[in-house]
């Protein structure tokens, strides 16, 4: 079993050392369109951490991209700060505000969660459209003229690799255990003397960080932002169909959905823009319906693959 | 007589209109092995969910080692050495059957692993170690459960039928088990349907009825006292 895991690792050098050189040789829409793949690969791990693992699922994960995206622009934009700090400012933003509601939603249990981060999403968007002094309000906030595309798919890549990373260090651990416990039977778990409340609270805030660090580069490099912009649901339903269509509660699941899905999206459902959505629709039906553990989930059930994969 | 592991003093829960436990006091001293019985809805589980933390009780104390652990999390009662299965198996079904041991530990993983195997050969199910515990046949789950309980080590087990379901052989190695444990010094409260299970291996049988304790003694005074027999059977 040593042979397969460094053939592995070999791969996986080799696929950074050519992402790396990348930007060198690509056009300017296949390094814009990576960089998208590596936020989506970054955003549907991130949900797979709470929603993968917990079981608590989440509806308004956008919520934490927004909130970062908002946090990175205005000290862009206001403060003048670069936006490689305003980037992990962004991050710790989602963070702060993952602790804040965190506390009383982890609570909740099933749809009442889902629910309430659906509510919270709703109330994130109303506030930006109210607080037009900082944010803009509705007419949104414009970012200082910047051609960083490159920098920012190297940033974007590394949020990837660490959500993905994250993901594998928790799931082959025993805190990753605790985590699965509390989807497999939160009373059981707790009766076994695992704290659920504040390992879901880890959890939450581990996911929030991945979000929140994207949406600060994604305003960065789209340039203007406004609420409908940084807060739609869309986004929040793109990550949770990636991340169970390659396989929830998976460390590679998340990295296969988003490419499957964003791949196809760009090569095929651009040229039938209308059918676009309800092939998205027909698409989560079919993995609900015929693979609720993902292709990822599948393969480990049927081949009894460890869970590194 | 011995201090007292676990005291339960005028405890009360009820459920709307439903008085499911209605002032029951038991005193469980160390190294013995105590039966709760009653007919269904008599409020066996529910005292359990009292004392383990799972419900909020309406009134009355519980005492775990001369501490007030009512009103403590569920977490914080299995912390503190209070273990217990469930009537209806709960084990976590897409972990293995070794990760449902190691999960519950905090210690260094090594000697987790090293107690978990030790465990699981034990109820003789170290080959089945890695396979998903959902896959596990009932009466192995019952097994994983009950070992899972002795991760942590707790002074007091609490076994909710812990014979319902489970084989004549199988139930043998896990009576055997029970008695084991306390000769180690260890308290055992098991609720539990099969008389057989409970005469032969109890000290001190509790018997509730609507929510009351309406007997108290070792089981051969129990079979004959007149409430009991009426509780099960009628007038």
């Amino acid at each position: 079993m040593t042979l397969a895991p460094r053939a592995f690792l070999t791969g996986l050098a080799v696929l950074a050392a050519a992402l790396a050189l990348y930007p060198i040789v690509g056009t300017g829409y296949g390094v814009r369109a990576m960089l998208q793949l590596f936020m989506w690969i970054a955003l549907a791990g991130s949900w797979n951490l709470i929603s993968g693992l917990t079981g608590y699922v989440s509806f308004g994960h956008v919520a934490f991209f927004g909130a970062g995206a908002y946090a990175g622009a205005i000290l862009i934009a206001k403060a003048g700060w670069p936006w490689l700090p305003a980037a992990l400012a962004g991050g710790a933003a989602a963070c702060v505000l993952a602790l804040v509601i965190g506390y009383p939603c982890l609570r909740l249990k099933g749809p009442y969660f889902a629910i309430a981060m659906l509510g919270l999403n709703e109330v994130l968007r109303a506030l930006t459209s109210y607080f037009e002094g900082l944010t803009g309000g509705g007419s949104g906030l414009s970012l200082p003229t910047l051609h960083a595309t490159v920098p920012i798919y190297y940033a974007m890549a590394l949020a990837a690799a660490g959500v993905t990373l994250l993901t594998y260090l928790i799931i082959t651990s025993r805190f990753g255990l605790r985590l699965m416990t509390i989807r497999e039977d939160e009373v059981a778990a707790e009766a076994m003397g695992i704290d659920t409340a504040r390992h879901k609270l880890y959890a939450f805030l581990l996911s929030a960080a991945g979000p929140g660090v994207v949406g600060a580069l994604a305003a960065r490099d789209q340039g203007y932002i406004e609420p409908i912009s940084v807060f739609p649901l869309a986004t929040t339903i793109t990550m949770i169909v990636m991340a169970l269509f390659g396989g929830k509660g998976t460390v590679w699941g998340p990295v296969l959905g988003a490419i499957v899905l964003f791949v196809s999206q760009e090569i095929v459902w651009a040229r039938f823009p209308y059918v676009h959505q309800l092939l998205f629709g027909a698409i989560i039906a079919a993995v609900v319906l015929l693979m609720p553990r993902g292709v990822l989930g599948l393969l480990q059930t049927k081949y009894r693959l460890p869970r590194t994969l | 007589m011995a201090a007292p592991v676990l005291e339960v003093d005028a405890l009360s829960k009820h459920f709307g209109g439903v008085a499911a436990v209605a002032g029951v006091s038991l005193r469980l001293e160390p190294g013995r092995i105590y039966g709760l019985i009653g007919p269904n809805g008599s409020g066996k589980t529910t005292l359990f969910n009292c004392i383990t933390g799972l419900e909020r009780r309406d009134a009355g104390r519980v005492l775990f080692n001369g501490r007030r652990i009512d009103g403590l999390k569920p977490f914080e009662v299995a912390r503190l050495g209070i273990g217990r299965t469930f009537q209806i198996i709960r084990v976590f079904p897409e972990l293995s059957a070794l990760e449902n041991l190691l999960v519950v530990t905090d210690g260094p993983l090594a000697a987790a692993r090293a107690r978990a195997l030790e465990l699981l050969r034990f109820v003789k199910l170290e080959g089945l170690k890695d396979e998903y515990a959902g896959n596990l046949s009932y009466g192995q789950q019952k097994l994983v459960e009950f070992v899972r309980v002795l991760m942590r080590d707790p002074t007091l087990v609490l076994l909710d039928e812990p014979a319902a379901g489970v084989n004549r052989t199988l139930l043998n190695d896990l009576l055997d088990a029970v008695r084991r444990l306390r000769d180690e010094g260890k308290t055992i409260l098991l609720v539990e349907h099969d008389m057989k299970v409970v005469m032969g291996l109890c000290e001190t049988v509790f018997v509730l009825d609507h929510g009351e304790k309406i007997a108290e003694g070792p089981p051969g005074l129990i079979q004959a006292d007149e409430r009991v027999i009426e509780a099960y059977f009628g007038r």
